[in-house]
């Protein structure tokens, strides 16, 4: 793969925007690569790797004395690295159905970002399985999931579709790469990008099923979870891209008509209004019959998890007036409304993830029972709050290595494959 | 065969002689309780119903452990069939050596907190192991539960928590077998099982 990438960038195509500009052109022309990776780019790269070598060193730490440094417990026996995990397949499923959605109808995209987009959703997947492993007590017997696969189990179902997904990925990403040096058959590529299409909305529901299959707890269990795991997807997945676009703009990566970047801001614009209405039909499903669901509704709107979903709401809110009032599509507020979709659908994940565990179906006291399980539980009650978990220190310290692998890769894959827009596309 | 328990509510006491019979017979590390004997309403376990009106007031009790169900949710969702229902008898078993420790089942498990997890290395209250021969060593960062002392089951006996209940509030036996002492209790009495909406069919049975 390094091989061709290298032979692309050195293609007729990719040479001219290597050739530097006059300097009038500067302004609607990619800068060339001395300008764009200089010191401050070198800098962020070293910094992604120390950050992500220390989550290497935390998880040694959390291997070797246990688990037990987290603040899951048995009662809240997910936390915040399986809310990542949720959060990332989103982002990665999100990045790849915008880029491969307008190559499998014949579409117009968006000017060029599917290759940026690809990859973004190629790193969100690779940390979406980190934060898989990282939770996982016993990673060693990581080959059993491939030596006694229980098919029946919706967790089995993703690792296999995970995989699948990664591997797609980076063939459609190659293949891309590929035709636009000339060499694949359009054809083909349109081929793989249907199958792109299709693993990255099966990703998203196969995640949606490991909760949404879940009898046990009356959050979780609704047959809405994966279309809403998927339209959650599409509003971080393509808010996600245009941070990275709007960024590598300014950064004179690259150059984007501004219809395009409107084109996108729409589209999230409608995407947050598909989530929300998921949200209401969801609540409202819960919330009529005045039985089990009114309780979820009441954790949701008013209990312990109320400052998330507030958070999601006001945030989606916003996304939308920027998306839908044409004045206020400027750079900036386009950014802030991307990063406050991205925001929100944290919100949602958190709102998912910890109040699944909220309202314990058997609610008797005992030895070993309540809020006493989870210390943080207690503690975070203590100030007021109600959240039977919050993360540890050690859980942020992992989290935060782990996102630093992802910018390491992100930023990586910009400064060594041929991502770049090219003209013809 | 499918084995099965009846617990008498009007007869149990909340005395947790159970717990600790389970406690010692399994080794369980420290702070894991695979059987519990929970209070019903009130916000400590030593407290009951407790009403306006004191003579209104309620203390009763509801052992609870995991309930070894016909249709087990935690079986269906492990990725490595580290948890599974034996064919023989339908006790619903934790393999410790195959374990990825992913958590899964205790997320899947409507019965909330029957399952516990070792966050750390096992730790134990005594420098020695107490618990009968027989019992699988415990693992860190694996899930585990009760297995109705299979070791005892093997050995031909019952489950700890049935010996040394002082009220004789269980009943043990084979749930496909009328004439078993479970299904004499359970057709002669008023009984419910827990959370039947969720549709796991639970071998345990609680006489009112």
């Amino acid at each position: 793969m390094t091989e061709t990438t290298m032979g692309a960038t050195g293609s007729p195509e990719a040479l001219p925007a290597l050739v530097p500009d006059a300097q009038k052109d500067l302004a609607d022309k990619p800068k060339d690569a001395q300008q764009v990776f200089g010191r401050g780019f070198s800098l962020a790269l070293v910094i992604a790797a120390v950050i992500a070598a220390a989550g290497l060193v935390l998880w040694g730490v959390q291997l070797t004395q246990g688990l037990v440094l987290s603040n899951m417990r048995n009662l809240t026996s997910w936390g915040f690295y399986i809310t990542n995990f949720m959060f990332l397949v989103g982002l990665s499923a999100g990045g790849l159905i915008i880029s491969s959605a307008p190559k499998v109808f014949g579409i117009k995209g968006f000017g060029g970002i599917a290759k940026i987009a690809i990859w973004t959703s190629v790193c969100a997947t690779v940390l979406a399985i980190a934060f898989v492993v990282v939770d996982l007590g016993q990673p060693l017997r990581l080959w059993e999931l491939f030596a006694y696969s229980n098919l029946s189990s919706p967790l089995m179902w993703d690792i296999i579709v995970l995989t699948v997904y990664l591997i797609v990925s980076v063939v459609y990403l190659w293949a891309t790469l590929r035709t636009e040096a000339g060499k694949g058959s359009p054809l083909a590529l349109r081929a793989l990008s249907v199958i792109a299409l299709i693993a990255a909305i099966l990703v998203h529901s196969v995640t949606a099923w490991i909760f949404g299959l879940q009898i046990g707890h009356d959050l979780w269990y609704t047959a809405l979870l994966a279309p809403w795991f998927v339209s959650s997807a599409l509003v971080c997945g393509l808010a996600l891209v245009l941070v990275v676009v709007m960024g590598l703009k300014k950064a004179g990566y690259l150059v984007l008509a501004q219809e395009n970047i409107i084109k996108m801001v729409k589209l999230l614009g409608i995407f947050v209004m598909v989530d929300l209405y998921f949200f209401g039909c969801d609540l409202l499903t819960a919330g009529f019959p005045g039985a089990e669901g009114a309780a979820v509704v009441a954790m949701l709107t008013t209990g312990a998890l109320a400052p998330f979903f507030w958070i999601e709401l006001v945030s989606c809110a916003a996304v939308a007036i920027i998306a839908f009032v044409p004045s206020l599509r400027t750079n900036t507020l386009v950014v802030i409304a991307s990063a406050l979709a991205i925001l929100a659908i944290f919100c949602k994940r958190v709102q998912l993830l910890v109040g699944g565990f909220q309202l314990p179906n058997i609610d008797l006291a005992g030895p070993a029972t309540g809020p006493g399980l989870t210390d943080m539980g207690a503690a975070t009650q203590a100030m007021g709050g109600a959240m039977v978990y919050f993360p540890s220190p050690l859980e942020f310290g992992l989290t935060l290595g782990v996102f630093g692998l992802g910018a390491l890769m992100l930023l990586a894959g910009l400064r060594f494959l041929p991502l770049k827009p090219v003209d013809k596309d | 065969m499918r084995m099965g328990m009846a617990i008498d509510l009007a007869r149990c006491v909340g005395c947790q002689t159970c717990a600790i019979s389970c406690k010692q017979a399994n080794n369980t590390p420290s702070g894991n309780w695979w059987n519990r004997v929970l209070t019903v309403g009130g916000q400590e376990m030593d407290t009951g119903a407790l009403a306006e009106d004191f003579r209104d007031s309620t203390l009763s009790y509801l052992p609870f452990a995991c309930q070894h169900c016909e249709n087990p949710a935690c079986v269906r969702v492990c990725p490595v069939g580290a948890t599974y229902k034996r064919e023989e008898d339908g006790v619903v078993f934790q393999d410790y050596d195959k374990c990825i420790g992913c958590r899964m089942c205790m997320a899947a498990c409507p019965y909330t907190g029957v399952r516990s997890f070792n966050w750390e290395d096992p730790q134990f209250y005594r420098d020695f192991p107490l618990g009968d021969a027989g019992v699988p060593t415990h693992q860190k960062h694996t899930v585990e539960k009760c297995t109705f002392c299979s070791h005892r089951l093997a050995a031909g006996e019952e489950p700890a928590c049935m010996v040394l209940c002082p009220l004789r509030a269980r009943y043990w036996g084979d749930l496909d077998d009328p004439a078993s002492e479970v299904c004499r209790q359970i057709a002669s009495r008023e009984h419910k099982q827990l959370l039947p909406e969720r549709g796991t069919r639970p071998a345990v049975y609680y006489l009112m």
